[in-house]
């Protein structure tokens, strides 16, 4: 039984190698829609995972205080989120720190360098609640906050763009014509993507940006900030903690009990849901892209099967003749059809893996690899061949020995 | 009983309105270890006749016992396993299969009745053997003369010990001195091997090597003589 079986893949094999370019152009097609699908795949899981992951960096336990972009019409005198809602926050039970949190660009000139940063104006809470700690020098203190001083604490990378080998600390920049001395480097994060890029950005006291340098949105009262950044104790209680910051900032907004909210609360735990459900449509919609070249080049493998069956009519007929049973022949077209789409899938899946290493090494498309989606694409190959090789191994098996015989 | 028994035969082919008899009530009876030449003009039912014998078709009307199987009544898809084991084809084209080399060619019909790998070889260089082409066993159909390539066939009927071998105009695409050996070649299988042989020409000097004769005309069987 196995000999025989062995011997109908090697009359299937024969077949193919006797037409090589047929069956290279054949294969093509599934080589070209096995790399698709992993690829894609790829790509989408690696886009799932860095939207994700820099989510998590951000920490599951950070929440956003701001007001609402699309702040509702009925609110007649929406309160802008001020320093008065940082000191109240930091009151609330479940609160590890609050930091207020203006971001701005600005030029930072250093003799003839100059460099356009991302600042971000806060105070010493914000390296409570981000994970950001000094390389060199220190942190800025609340002193200096209260004093308006003009210090800053820059990023690793952009100490490094300003300064190359210079030491930065206590180097003067200049902002905006103001002069900052710098007390400290925060160490690489490398975090990028989502938030505050601290590795390419600088921390400067709240005070100094709001006041001197009138940082932040332009807003009729002074004091107001872009967002308060809020760590939670404890992730587990968070939305306890966060009625109660609610309710809180309800309260130094003066809103009426039956008043709705000029301000929301951003949670980052619904939003890794949110991106997490975003990056599987999106590997859905690659997935299926990447399927549909499959199935083109799958089509492509039944076209070439039913050329394959028609012109070896003839000896469709003499296999029967000698004994053949129309089990026989369906096998050897299908054990064809499922060879040239398992060739083609092999070499996708090389060709796949690839393309998306190369994909991930020079881009910033971010590509990770899946042993399922490799899987997949083999079973995916493989199907292909069973389901575009059954109707030519039918179509094979249906003729009568005699009508075959006699076809010319 | 006898090896080959058919009872009133018919085939009916419709084309359009018009109703063709291809074989027309034939009855024949052939014995095991006969050889018999079948001749006729084209068009007379000979081929059809041979087809139904062969099992590669089907009468309308009629009963076709061979070797005690009652065909007419056995499902088109099951009479593979009796071609197998009670027929061996020789064709006018030879019909090897391209690409493949002699020795394959011989050892296929073995693969359809799952024969072992080793017993397949060594059964196929046998059948080689007794046409005299051991020699060739490696070479392509394309590398091997009409002669050869019939011999090759034969070799392949032989090679599943079927007891009934059937020619049709196995020397058609042949020259006279490839003729002679092919036909000679069949009077030994029919001699030394007791091969029943069932042949279609339609030359009279290659149904000279046969010992009976059975002439069409028609659809019909108008002489039956045994020499």
């Amino acid at each position: 039984m196995w000999d025989s079986f062995y011997a109908i893949f090697k009359i299937s094999l024969k077949a193919i190698f006797a037409n090589k370019m047929r069956a290279a152009l054949t294969s093509l097609g599934i080589v070209i829609g096995v790399s698709a699908v992993i690829t894609m795949l790829a790509v989408g899981s690696g886009a799932q995972k860095s939207v994700t992951d820099s989510v998590a960096r951000f920490g599951t336990n950070i929440l956003f205080l701001r007001q609402p972009w699309d702040l509702d019409e009925s609110i007649s005198s929406p309160k802008d989120v001020t320093m008065d809602d940082v000191y109240a926050i930091r009151q609330v039970d479940g609160v590890a720190a609050a930091a207020p949190y203006i971001t701005t660009s600005f030029d930072v000139k250093y003799s003839n360098t100059s460099v356009a940063l991302s600042v971000l104006a806060t105070d010493p809470d914000i390296f409570l609640t981000y994970d950001w700690p000094i390389e060199s020098g220190r942190e800025f203190t609340q002193r200096e906050v209260d004093d308006y001083a003009q210090v800053i604490v820059l990023g690793a990378s952009a100490a490094q763009t300003i300064f190359s080998d210079v030491d930065p600390l206590n180097k003067t920049v200049v902002l905006d014509n103001i002069p900052f001395k710098v007390v400290g480097v925060v160490k690489k994060t490398g975090q990028s993507g989502m938030g505050f890029d601290m590795d390419e950005g600088a921390l400067i006291p709240y005070t100094t940006g709001k006041v001197k340098m009138n940082a932040g949105w332009n807003s009729s009262d002074r004091r107001a900030l872009d967002r308060v950044v809020i760590k939670v104790a404890d992730f587990n209680t968070i939305e306890n903690t966060k009625v109660d910051i609610q309710n809180t900032v309800r309260n130094t907004h003066r809103i009426h009990p039956l008043g709705k909210d000029d301000f929301q609360l951003d949670d980052f735990a619904s939003f890794i849901e949110q991106a997490k459900t975003m990056g599987k449509t999106m590997s859905l919609l690659l997935g299926a892209i990447g399927a549909v070249s499959l199935i083109v080049g799958g089509i492509g493998v039944m076209n070439i099967m039913l050329v394959s069956v028609t012109e070896r009519t003839r000896e469709i007929g003499i296999r029967m003749a000698i004994g053949a049973t129309s089990w026989d022949i369906r096998m050897q077209f299908l054990v064809e059809s499922v060879t040239l789409s398992c060739i083609g899938g092999l070499i996708g899946i090389v060709l796949g893996v690839i393309i998306t290493m190369v994909v991930a090494a020079n881009s910033s498309i971010p590509a990770e690899l899946s042993i399922s989606a490799v899987l997949l694409s083999v079973g995916f190959s493989a199907a292909t061949g069973i389901f575009f090789g059954f109707y030519p191994a039918y179509k094979a098996s249906k003729l009568t020995p005699i009508d075959a015989l006699r076809y010319e | 009983m006898a090896l080959i028994d058919t009872r009133d035969l018919y085939k009916i082919y419709t084309l359009g309105d018009v109703e063709v008899k291809a074989l027309n009530g034939v009855s024949v009876s052939i014995e095991k270890g006969e050889f018999v030449a079948v001749m006729g003009p084209s068009g007379s039912g000979k081929s059809t006749f041979m087809n139904i014998l062969g099992c590669l078709d089907k009468p309308t009307h009629g009963k076709y016992i061979l070797d005690g199987i009652d065909v007419t009544a056995t499902d088109l898809s099951q009479l593979a396993g009796v071609r197998n084991r009670k027929i061996g084809f020789v064709f006018q084209g030879f019909n090897l299969i391209k690409r493949t080399t002699a020795i394959e060619n011989v050892e296929l019909p073995m693969i359809y009745n799952h024969t072992p790998a080793h017993l397949r070889h060594e059964k196929a260089m046998e059948a080689l053997k007794a046409v005299g082409l051991e020699s060739r066993a490696q070479h392509l159909p394309n590398q091997l003369s009409g002669g050869q390539q019939q011999r090759v066939a034969i070799a392949r009927s032989l090679v599943c010990d079927a007891p009934i071998i059937f020619a049709d105009e196995p020397t058609g695409n042949l020259d006279t001195k490839m003729s002679i050996e092919v036909m000679e070649l069949f009077t030994r299988l029919n001699k030394e091997m007791g091969k029943t042989i069932i042949l279609i020409t339609h030359e009279p000097d290659i149904a000279e090597y046969a010992s009976r004769l059975i002439k069409f005309k028609d659809g019909e069987k108008i002489s039956d003589e045994v020499k």
